[in-house]
């Protein structure tokens, strides 16, 4: 995401916020699935892929069925990319991850980059080999009308992008602290044994954390995508590497701590854009991580983890 | 349906369901009005299966030959036949030395590109031993290795464009000392952490260190008003971006040897000396304090072992291995670019050293030989097969067109293999059973 040289600064940092909330939606992913197993799920980033690729897949059929119409078929389009990631994170807790959740550390993240590997070179071979181009006819509406507010302009897709986010942080937030299915994940990311014990089916558990944290990895994709126009088989590795640094920015396994740190970072990097131009966006991400991890390893609102043995 | 088979099925249809669009449709961008449209491809699906053909065929006779030797007990009673075990005790004594000789006599009968693509090969098995020295015997999990490899091959071609008088036998022993710092720098903030920060670091590091060569690039037409200082120092590490920097200091001829077989020798004699120097190690107290910390941190720690001083050894050590790798690399092609340090390759390294069996030094090279040779040696077998009527008359043709598209495929085969073993054989091919039970259970 380029910013002009001429935007004024609140525009930059607008852009640095509708980033953040981009990264958000995918450390929340991140960091969900790390409270649960205390594992991080490596092939997310592919997740958020597939679902960018999902979507202009259900477009386009939507679109042979009952013809161009751009709110409904968009609305659909982001549905089915869910449930599509969905299903893609479901399958990858099956195969990489439940058979594995007593093994040595090292199994299930092993298993878990070889599937985002494969992941990514299924799309490269079955997809497409080069970048292919979100259909403007159904971003046009988004990007191109703007809100004026004082100084600035907005997008609407930048105001959906926002809006949607925090929609979907406050439903998230209702979910884990108010509600049955919240208290059960928090009890089996708690101790899972435990949980177990008193009646909590924990397989399912983290099943649905990895459901959940999918389809917000979707929708994230498809705002990307809609952003960027361009849609890659390996976009989900730097967007992961990203998010991932977002979540440990925040002190990973903490659910409000993955939003800051994405905003943080997405700040940091709107920045880096404006003083030194977008090619040092991955140097930066790294610096930042490297200090956090000397300076406060445990991340922004991270609590002290003892090792499991 | 059988109970068995039950979730098999279940996951098969599963599986053909969330891959379903991806196989049988085709996106087809409509320009009018700049929409999109999915046609209903199925040769493409069809297409996708029939290169793959060859691999099926493949792990279906592997499936096959493991029952029947689970069936008929061939392979225990092969092992306890006592010729066998007489061969076994001599093989330990001489294999090392008839290796080395078969390997050192290479360049009297080999042609010249196999002699390239064996020192290419030698390259990945230098690579893997190091990777195995931290993901096989610390369990320490290094996603971005090539980005010590990539800081090999750079140390020596920005030093070597600066001071032309800089060769690679003096670029070696330095790039062990700076990648082994290098390694040491970046472990201290995260080996203290727990393992899988430093998977997520060194990746981190790889590709920023990627970008930063990308992107340092020295245009004497930039006219952004620069100090002195800076553009000294951009002059001095101008890594020519993406097109990479040539070098002058490859291996040259010495003693009558042309420059490729010079580059083979090098690279068998440093691959034996680190096999030789790895072995000791791990049998010394090193090696035995590495596998404590790999079987059990906390007790490691507990019995006195210092497990942050020797984490950072094993990956200081396994990053220093990297580098010289990187130099050997650049004066071998006498070329450096961006493409050392891609993800790909951290990727394929990783695959070779868990497909060979962690924490096994033969089983490294086993794995490199295999994943760098078999994918190259494929590549020839369609033309070889074409140029042959009657090999052509027998194999069919989906089978030619599968080897003829397989290396497309090699990365996708990778992440199958690296799942596949994880689930099935954890310890990998050359793997002990100490380590299997070490891996499936904590």
């Amino acid at each position: 995401m380029t910013a002009d040289s001429t935007s004024t600064l609140a525009e930059i940092l607008l852009d640095g916020v509708s980033l953040g909330a981009v990264y958000a939606l995918v450390a929340l992913g991140y960091t969900m699935v790390y409270g649960v197993l205390g594992m991080i799920n490596f092939a997310h980033g592919e997740i958020f892929m597939i679902g960018m690729f999902a979507c202009i897949y259900a477009m386009g059929t939507f679109s042979v069925f009952w013809g161009d119409h751009v709110f409904v078929n968009l609305g659909l389009g982001i549905l089915v990319a869910m449930c599509f990631s969905a299903a893609y994170g479901y399958a990858n807790e099956r195969i990489a991850y439940r058979r594995l959740r007593k093994a040595h550390v090292l199994a299930p993240l092993t298993s878990a980059i070889g599937l985002s590997t494969f992941l990514q070179y299924f799309i490269f071979l079955t997809v497409s080999k080069q970048t292919v181009n979100f259909p403007r006819f159904y971003s046009d509406w988004l990007t191109s009308n703007h809100l004026h507010l004082g100084p600035v302009d907005i997008t609407y897709l930048r105001l959906a992008i926002l809006g949607l986010t925090l929609v979907i942080m406050a439903g998230l937030f209702y979910l884990i602290n108010y509600t049955r299915l919240g208290i059960a994940l928090r009890a089996t990311a708690q101790d899972q044994f435990m949980a177990g014990l008193v009646g909590i089916p924990v397989d399912r558990i983290i099943a649905f954390t990895f459901i959940l944290g999918s389809a917000l990895a979707a929708v994230a994709g498809v705002m990307v995508s809609m952003y960027t126009n361009v849609l890659v088989f390996n976009a989900g590795y730097r967007m992961g590497l990203k998010a991932f640094t977002a979540a440990i920015l925040g002190g990973i396994g903490n659910v409000p701590g993955a939003v800051l740190g994405a905003l943080i970072l997405g700040l940091t990097e709107a920045l880096t854009t404006l003083k030194f131009g977008s090619q040092w966006d991955d140097v930066t991400t790294f610096v930042l991580l490297m200090l956090v991890l000397l300076l406060r390893p445990r991340g922004l609102l991270g609590e002290r983890v003892a090792d499991k043995v | 349906m059988n109970s068995r088979w039950r979730p098999y099925f279940l996951g098969f249809l599963g599986l053909a369901a969330i891959t379903f669009p991806f196989l049988w449709l085709q996106l087809a961008p409509d320009f009018t009005n700049d929409t999109v449209k999915v046609a209903w491809t199925p040769q493409h699906g069809f297409q996708f299966f029939s290169d793959l053909s060859l691999v099926f065929i493949v792990a279906a006779l592997i499936w096959l030959g493991i029952q029947a030797n689970r069936w008929s007990g061939l392979g225990q009673v092969l092992r306890e036949h006592w010729l066998s075990r007489q061969a076994a005790r001599h093989w330990q004594l001489y294999w090392a030395w008839v290796a080395m000789a078969l390997v050192l006599t290479g360049p009297g009968f080999l042609n010249p590109s196999s002699l390239s693509l064996l020192t290419d090969a030698g390259i990945y098995m230098l690579l893997a031993l190091g990777l195995n020295i931290t993901v096989g015997m610390t369990g320490l999990l290094v996603l971005g290795y090539a980005g010590f490899y990539g800081f090999g091959a750079y140390f020596f071609a920005l030093t070597q464009q600066n001071l032309p008088w800089f060769s690679w036998w003096l670029a070696a022993p330095l790039a062990f000392v700076f990648g082994g710092m290098a390694g040491y720098l970046l472990g201290l903030p995260c080996l203290r952490l727990r393992g899988d920060y430093l998977a997520i670091v060194t990746l981190g590091f790889a590709e920023a260190f990627r970008e930063l060569m990308r992107n340092l690039l020295y245009d004497p037409e930039d006219t952004t008003p620069h100090s002195t200082l800076v553009r000294q120092l951009l002059v001095i590490f101008n890594t020519g971006g993406d097109q990479g920097i040539s070098l002058n200091g490859k291996f040259g001829r010495l003693a009558g040897l042309s420059s490729d077989q010079v580059a083979y020798l090098v690279t068998a004699l440093v691959l034996f000396l680190a096999v030789f120097l790895l072995q000791r190690l791990y049998h010394s107290p090193v090696g035995r304090a590495w596998i404590a910390i790999r079987e059990n941190e906390v007790a490691a720690a507990a019995v006195g072992v210092p497990v942050v001083q020797m984490k950072l050894l094993a990956f200081s050590l396994s990053a220093a291995v990297a580098a010289v790798a990187g130099v050997i690399a650049g004066a071998k092609d006498g070329f450096v670019s961006p493409t050392l340090c891609e993800f790909q390759q951290s990727i394929m390294v990783l695959a070779m050293v868990i497909l060979g069996g962690l924490g096994n030094s033969y089983g490294a090279l086993l794995g490199a030989a295999l994943l760098y040779l078999v994918p190259e040696y494929l590549k020839f077998l369609p033309s070889m097969i074409g140029g042959n009527p009657a090999l052509n008359a027998i194999v069919p043709s989906f089978i030619q067109d599968s080897l003829q598209h397989l290396s497309d495929y090699r990365l996708l085969l990778f992440g199958a293999v690296m799942v596949l073993m994880m689930l099935y054989r954890p310890q990998g091919l050359l793997g002990s059973a100490r380590r299997k039970t070490e891996m499936q259970h904590t």
